[in-house]
């Protein structure tokens, strides 16, 4: 078994293992640190090994269901590696984090399943195969809001649950769709996506096909309209959940949209860029304004952390080298930042048990160190200066430039917006007054430090020594840009 | 083992197991255990000499002297014999408790499983429409008492009563069918149907296509297809539990079968005359069937209601066969493979809960379960997932199979609608998976019954599973790429 199955499944029969075998909760936990600790030691592992000078790489392929041409392709490029380290290395700081608080087996299963669930997709270069994990990451966090969520946690876990779903279903009929047409085309039916690029569609087709993908990963990040489901899923879902839906499941939307719209239906999504780039740029303003007038610290950073993934799909879009390695690196650099400032919001409510931002204020006084890294994640959110958000948004705002004046311009100005609220939030949680609830404030514990304290170093590092993480994924980016301009002027 | 010889033993071995138990039951010796281990004796030696004659291609006519070629042995017949032999054991096997805990199971009820299994058995192999209706009325008539078992309730007598009724007048349709084309075609064999429909203009042919199309009412009846399907919801609801699963998953398959044979013979060159009415017919009972589906308050009249819904996935498939004939055809296999053992597992987790009572099993009633019985819970769980067709699971496969061959066909509408259908699917499955696992247990723990029947609920969920992800790479058992070839095989043998 290489190294990428190693990752994919190591995971997934863990959670199985925990599932059939009853042990003690602290032994659970136990198991779970050892998995994810495995994991994260395999992903450095392949970061170390991962060939800086080249593409695509560790391709595994085995034949799964012949006769549809389905087989089970893995592999991992500059964009993924990212994410598949994220996944990798968060995890377990969940744990140090949170194991005080959850004293359930189903959620450190349910955990290490969409653990396994994020790098099956993330890795999978068939359509199908991408298909399963795409799905299968989604129960366990159906199971995780339902049992453990707060408020109508019933509703809101089956709200979600039809609503990607029926996104998934879209994109599958658009799989299918273009896997009939390579057997009308080619005499064989493949869901491999380097020979699923070679279909010609007409332009209603590719319409259609592109629209079905792109209600997928538009409600899995998601991109406004179709954000109706994020407020009160964040609201309700447990802590380890919003970590993983902002930090990963978030970002594998924006990823899947580059890795399998461009690659599949390059010359529509060229053409369709600028609409998106307009939504992509409504949404940071849309999902900013909304986020400013929020009283729950939950959805708050919910709202803010979709307006920031719209900023991300707009740098996908402008599609060009600036743009994507931007992207790429802000997916890390907010996956870091916001499942820190998730974690730290988690601490805060073992604290003072509310997450509403107006009975909170005067941290700052009593809890010097909490404040500090609390006001420190929520400023690398919003990109400042050293920390790796910035690198990130710069990266973007020039490639946004490059494409076009205008909405450089655009996207320059709309990033105050995120500024003028987590400013405001962390004058209101921080500072003012202390009240009832905050005046006993705790600071942070040895076990908290642990976990958020390697987060904060790589923001840091990502911000300040940014080329080292961009060496890899610029032969993808630069791959990716050459073949677009050979499609370009074809 | 010659093919010949499977073909009449297994047959025979029905047969001769019925009369046995029907002479023994009367006698001293006779006790229910005994009976239910004869029948689930004969069920599996069946089953496993059945199960010789897969995989490999060949088609025969048995003792064409005696029969006059109106039976034919070949992989079709002895892929779709084996399917619900093993249908028939698996319904058997997991409802031990609640054969256990009830009393209406008498000696008769077995025999008139057997009985039905042979009709089946018959009706598959049958290549005449006259044997084909003699077995189908086998089957049925032996359905129409297993209905009305439990005589004490009121429900059951309704259901069995209406059943016969609806059941007894739609076989008309068949007759009257059968008698037309024979009016024109001079013949009732199926192949000399087709030879006659293959010389003769299609124009010319009005009383064959009429014919056929009285037939298929007949079919759309016994499919519970819409707008023929009206009995379903009353009759499944009134039958005990492992009948429930008996009809949905075991009888559907063996009417699928006759009319595949009976499609892929001879309607499919008249398919541009019977496709808009497939397709119709297909899109009415899917959404109908889901309407319905969704507003049941007891899981069993849910289940129920889904077994039309997937009756309309079929006839998607249906449709498609006139255009993408390989890929809609093992595609039909597949999803009946896929569907039986989802619903005979999520039927036999019913009965498995209920104890032998014929109260219907509420959403309620499924509170708590995951805490108390996490292994039945999490089966439960896992057909439902494989019913709405999520990924991973056999029924996800069967999906795919029928959305790639609907396209295939050029009816990616009807790829959309089956997606939409299957999407208001998720709403009513999950419910269920919500109450497994969100609700808090409104009842006291209990003991439910024999571990045998957990057990073979455990292989149905493994084997939903391993449908789903199987490879024979891994661990070298069957996977998804041997059942594709099966039915591949099964059809190839019909020689088009």
């Amino acid at each position: 078994m290489s190294i990428l199955s190693a990752i994919i499944f190591l995971p997934i029969l863990t959670a199985i293992f925990l599932f059939f075998v009853h042990l003690h909760i602290n032994l659970v936990k136990i198991v779970y640190m050892i998995s994810t600790l495995a994991v994260a030691y395999l992903a450095v592992k392949l970061y170390i090994n991962f060939d800086a000078s080249s593409s695509m790489q560790f391709i595994e392929h085995h034949a799964w269901i012949s006769q549809y041409g389905i087989n089970y392709d893995v592999g991992v490029d500059g964009v993924s590696l990212g994410i598949v380290m994220m996944n990798a290395i968060l995890m377990p700081l969940v744990a140090i984090a949170l194991y005080k608080q959850r004293d359930k087996r189903g959620y450190w299963i349910n955990l290490l399943f969409v653990q396994g669930g994020i790098m099956g997709a993330v890795l999978a270069l068939d359509l199908m195969l991408f298909y399963l994990f795409w799905e299968l990451m989604l129960l366990p966090i159906f199971f995780m809001i339902g049992l453990f969520g707060y408020g109508k946690s019933n509703f809101i876990s089956m709200k979600f649950n039809m609503y990607t779903i029926f996104g998934s279903l879209m994109m599958l009929l658009s799989i299918l769709y273009m896997a009939v047409e390579h057997k009308e085309q080619f005499g064989f039916y493949s869901f491999a996506l380097d020979e699923l690029k070679n279909i010609t569609l007409t332009t209603t087709e590719s319409l259609l096909v592109f629209s079905g993908f792109m209600i997928a990963f538009g409600i899995k990040i998601p991109i406004f309209p179709f954000h109706t489901w994020l407020s009160d899923t964040y609201r309700s879902a447990p802590m380890g959940i919003v970590i993983v839906m902002s930090a990963l499941m978030a970002k594998l939307g924006t990823y899947a949209i580059w890795r399998f719209l461009f690659a599949l239906l390059s010359e529509t999504s060229q053409e369709l860029a600028p609409y998106f780039i307009w939504l992509g740029l409504f949404g940071l303003i849309y999902f900013g304004i909304s986020a400013i007038s929020q009283t729950h610290l939950k959805r708050m950073f919910a709202l803010s952390s979709a307006s920031h993934l719209s900023l991300i799909v707009v740098g996908f879009f402008i599609y060009n080298s600036y743009g994507l390695i931007g992207s790429s690196f802000f997916i890390v650099a907010h996956a870091l930042s916001s499942a820190a400032i998730f974690l730290m919001v988690a601490m805060m409510y073992e604290r003072v048990q509310t997450y509403t931002i107006d009975s909170l204020g005067g941290i700052a006084k009593v809890a010097p160190l909490f404040a500090l890294f609390f006001s420190f994640f929520a400023l690398s959110i919003v990109g400042v200066p050293l920390t790796a958000g910035f690198v990130a948004e710069v990266l973007i705002i020039l490639g946004a430039f490059e494409y076009d004046t205008i909405i450089g311009f655009f996207a320059a100005t709309s990033l105050l917006i995120p500024m003028l609220f987590m400013f405001k939030t962390i004058s209101k949680v921080l500072y003012g007054e202390t009240n009832e609830r905050t005046q006993n404030f705790q600071d942070l514990r040895v076990h908290e430090l642990v976990a958020i304290i390697p987060l904060a170093l790589l923001i840091l590092a990502m911000g300040i020594f940014p080329n080292y993480f961009i060496k890899k994924i610029e032969p993808t980016a630069k791959a990716f840009v050459d073949k677009k301009e050979a499609v370009y002027y074809e | 083992m010659s093919n010949e010889f499977i073909a009449l033993a297994v047959p025979f071995f029905l047969l001769f197991s019925a009369i046995f138990i029907l002479l023994f039951g009367l006698s001293v010796y006779y006790t229910k255990n005994r009976g239910y281990t004869i029948t689930l004796g004969t069920l599996f030696v069946s089953f496993i000499v059945s199960a010789n004659g897969v995989g490999q291609k060949y088609s025969m006519e048995i003792l064409p002297d005696v029969f006059n070629s109106m039976v034919v042995y070949d992989t079709f017949s002895a892929t779709f014999i084996s399917l619900f032999l093993l249908g028939g054991f698996l319904t058997l096997a997991i409802a031990k408790s609640f054969v256990d805990k009830t009393n209406f199971f008498t000696h008769e009820s077995f025999v008139l499983l057997l009985l039905s299994l042979f009709g089946m058995v018959v009706l598959t192999m049958a290549n005449e429409l006259l044997t084909a209706f003699i077995a189908l009325e086998i089957a049925s008539m032996s359905v129409y008492i297993l209905v009305g078992l439990n005589r004490d309730s009121l429900k059951a007598s309704e259901a069995f009563f209406k059943y016969l009724l609806l059941g007894s007048f739609s076989a008309s349709f068949y007759l009257l069918g059968m008698m037309l084309i024979y009016a024109q075609a001079k013949s009732t064999n199926l192949d000399a149907i087709a030879e006659y429909i293959l010389h003769t203009e299609l124009h010319s042919q009005l009383l064959i296509v009429a014919g056929s199309m009285l037939i298929m009412i007949t079919v759309m009846f016994k499919i519970a297809a819409v707008p023929f399907g009206a009995w379903v919801l009353d009759v499944y609801e009134g039958a005990s539990l492992p009948i429930t699963a008996y009809m949905a998953g075991v009888f559907k398959i063996a009417i699928f079968a006759f009319v595949l044979r009976l499609f892929l013979k001879d309607y499919i060159t008249f398919d541009a005359i019977y496709d808009p009415l497939i397709i119709g017919g297909a899109l009415v009972t899917m959404f109908v069937g889901s309407l319905l589906a969704v507003i049941q308050q007891s899981v069993k009249k849910m289940l129920a209601a889904s077994s039309v819904v997937h009756s309309g996935y079929l006839l998607i498939a249906f449709a498609s066969i006139g255009e993408a004939t390989a890929s809609a055809t093992s595609a039909i296999i597949f999803y009946l493979f896929a569907y039986f053992i989802s619903a005979i597992g999520a039927f036999g987790v019913l009965s498995y809960i209920s104890k032998g009572s014929d109260k219907l099993i509420n959403y309620e009633d499924l509170d708590g379960l995951a805490k108390t019985r996490p292994i039945i819970a999490a089966s439960l769980t896992i057909f439902m997932l494989s019913l709405a067709g999520f990924p991973s699971t056999i029924g996800f496969i069967g999906k795919f199979y029928i959305l790639t061959s609907a396209i295939e066909a050029g009816y990616t509408y009807l790829a959309f609608f089956g997606v939409v259908s299957a999407f208001i699917s998720i709403y009513y499955y999950f419910k269920v998976i919500t109450h497994l696992y969100f609700k808090e247990a409104g009842h006291v723990e209990v003991h439910y019954g024999y571990k045998v029947s957990l057990a073979f609920i455990v292989i149905s969920a493994l084997v939903v599973l391993w449908g789903g992800v199987g490879t024979s790479l891994l661990l070298d058992i069957p996977g998804i790429n041997e059942l594709n070839a099966l039915s591949k095989y099964s059809v190839e043998s019909l020689g088009l």
